[in-house]
């Protein structure tokens, strides 16, 4: 019986406290939102914050859609891009390094570690010279190209790890029946590993969309956008409107809200194996 | 062949900018070299000119302070939370996932959102401290330079305690509860159960998560652009932040590369951790 209020106290105190801790940590988010339906004249010309306003408007969302909306769709293309490229040079090598041991295999995964150390801005230094002289710069080839630098290694780390686990008796089967090293992969891998390929997947594409340093430092704003990019020369520019940058934020972060409420499992399995952000 | 692909992408990627890098910081770069690959030979004069200019001292001094406060806090913020979540409550599922969210945004974006909190005029954070009487007037969290590097430091802190807390909470989940249960049947107290069992039966998490953390906060970049960009009066420049600075405001791109390579150095400290803490994958994977 004791024990039994026992339980009960610290289950009320606990679910207490992790309501605070969630308040504490969502309270921007619920800003954001908050002021993206404000005028500046709200937010700016008051004294002071206000946590619920009393009047709502749609003005900024009408003027970033109209505006901000080649930027969005910019940004879904870096995005899926980083996220296809990923997964074309992540999953076959994923395959052979988990399959076969290359005298390499060792080197290779240790500068795939490495490789995941790497600052960005030490990539990205040194990419913009040499996309400068390949004419890379400005285009969206170019801009994957770099944004897939983290979700890469990252990529072929976590699908090895997840191919390793697999059975191995049916990849050998499926040789014995006479079918090629390129149909095992493509018939029994890739369906077999479906679940790391799509936490893998939605690391890059998170990577790709939520870039902002190869964005910077190789578009010059002329050619496209990514939205990162956008919100950061809008506080530049115009520093005192917040209404619509804080608009322009909320469609920032709605793909990660988005995979979060859809594909929470596979996101919370890609940070357990041991993943990290560019 | 299954391999080509990605051999090529870590020789242009990772070989080639580590490589040329290293070249550019021994050469006297100008805008006017950029068209071409190669510039004269420097010797050592970029590394002589950046490091004694304070700025960058300054810089590469604060990156470290602001990594260890950075892990410091979000350690035990992220194993508190941890150790909260491990307990039974109904709402534990629901909280658990809705505490990623802050790791998933976009770096940049939660940066412009803080600068957007931590106003002085019209702030919600200043709004808060005024509402509970904890300032009489709005702190100037964006324009004095010590306030301003707090307020990076806990927005970074507040970026990375999802991280810490998801890998914390799925190692407390392995730790047996027959050996809680035994140590507690022996008559330890929580706090015992907490440094004599718990501890050190996750110790190889929580090293996995000093190191990434480690990898992911030296260079620290768009939280800090997005924030403060450097300000004010450079004082919340990091390494990473100052050498985009050199390289891209000021078209040095040699004395960038030669503040890219101390970046480098502190970075690859954590390589060997990195690597001995994925020994197994190393070996071929016995699992």
């Amino acid at each position: 019986m004791k024990a039994a209020t026992r339980r009960r106290v610290i289950s009320v105190a606990a679910s207490l406290a992790a309501l605070a801790a969630l308040a504490v940590l969502l309270f921007p988010l619920y800003a954001v939102i908050v002021a993206s339906f404000e005028t500046n004249s709200q937010l700016f010309g008051a004294s002071y914050y206000s946590f619920f306003p009393a009047q709502f408007t749609l003005e900024n969302y009408r003027v970033v859609l109209s505006q901000q909306g080649s930027h969005v769709v910019s940004s879904l293309i870096v995005a899926l891009g980083t996220a296809l490229l990923t997964l074309a040079v992540a999953v076959p090598a994923a395959h052979a390094l988990a399959r076969y041991r290359f005298r390499v295999t060792a080197l290779l995964v240790g500068s795939l570690l490495v490789a995941q150390i790497l600052p960005s801005i030490v990539i990205a230094n040194t990419l913009f010279l040499v996309y400068h002289r390949l004419h890379l710069l400005n285009s969206y080839p170019g801009l994957i190209i770099a944004d897939a630098s983290y979700a890469i290694p990252f990529g072929i780390l976590v699908l090895r790890a997840f191919m390793l686990s697999l059975p191995k008796d049916v990849l050998s089967a499926a040789r014995v029946d006479g079918a090629t090293e390129w149909r095992a992969f493509i018939r029994i891998v890739l369906p077999m590993s479906r679940s790391a390929i799509i936490t893998v997947a939605l690391f890059a594409f998170l990577n790709g969309w939520g870039d902002f340093i190869f964005a910077l430092t190789m578009l010059n704003g002329n050619t496209f956008e990514p939205v990162t990019l956008s919100i950061y020369t809008y506080i530049g520019e115009f520093s005192q409107n917040w209404g619509e940058a804080m608009a322009l934020a909320v469609f920032a972060v709605l793909p990660a809200a988005m995979l979060l409420v859809a594909a929470q499992r596979y996101i919370a399995a890609g940070l357990t194996v041991g993943s990290v952000k560019g | 062949m299954f391999l080509l692909p990605a051999l090529a992408y870590v020789l242009f990627a990772f070989a080639i900018p580590v490589g040329y890098n290293l070249l550019l910081s021994f050469e006297q770069t100008s805008p006017a070299t950029i068209s071409h690959l190669t510039a004269p030979f420097a010797g050592l004069s970029n590394y002589t000119t950046t490091l004694h200019d304070p700025i960058a001292q300054s810089a590469i001094v604060r990156t470290f302070s602001f990594t260890v406060l950075s892990l410091l806090f979000q350690f035990i913020i992220g194993f508190a939370l941890a150790l909260l979540f491990n307990l039974k409550f109904p709402l534990r599922r629901f909280a658990r996932s809705l505490i990623l969210v802050p790791w998933l945004l976009p770096l940049l974006v939660t940066g412009v959102i803080f600068k957007f909190l931590f106003q002085l005029q019209a702030g919600a954070v200043n709004q808060i401290l005024l509402d509970l009487h904890l300032v009489h007037q709005p702190v100037g969290f964006e324009v004095s330079p010590g306030w301003a590097y707090l307020t990076v430091l806990i927005t970074n802190i507040w970026i990375g305690v999802p991280f810490f807390t998801v890998l914390l909470y799925s190692a407390l989940q392995d730790v047996p509860a027959e050996l809680m249960e035994a140590a507690r049947i022996d008559g330890a107290g929580a706090w015992q159960r907490l440094t004599r069992v718990t501890l050190p039966i996750i110790r190889p998490v929580i090293e996995v998560v000093f190191v990434l953390g480690f990898v992911f906060t030296v260079k620290v970049f768009d939280v800090v652009i997005g924030l403060t960009n450097g300000g004010p009066a450079n004082s919340t420049q990091l390494i990473a932040t100052w050498a985009y600075n050199l390289s891209f405001q000021e078209f040095d791109y040699g004395a960038g590369a030669a503040l890219n390579t101390v970046l480098l150095i502190i970075a690859l400290i954590a390589a060997p951790l990195y690597i001995w803490l994925n020994r197994d994958s190393l070996r071929g994977g016995s699992a």
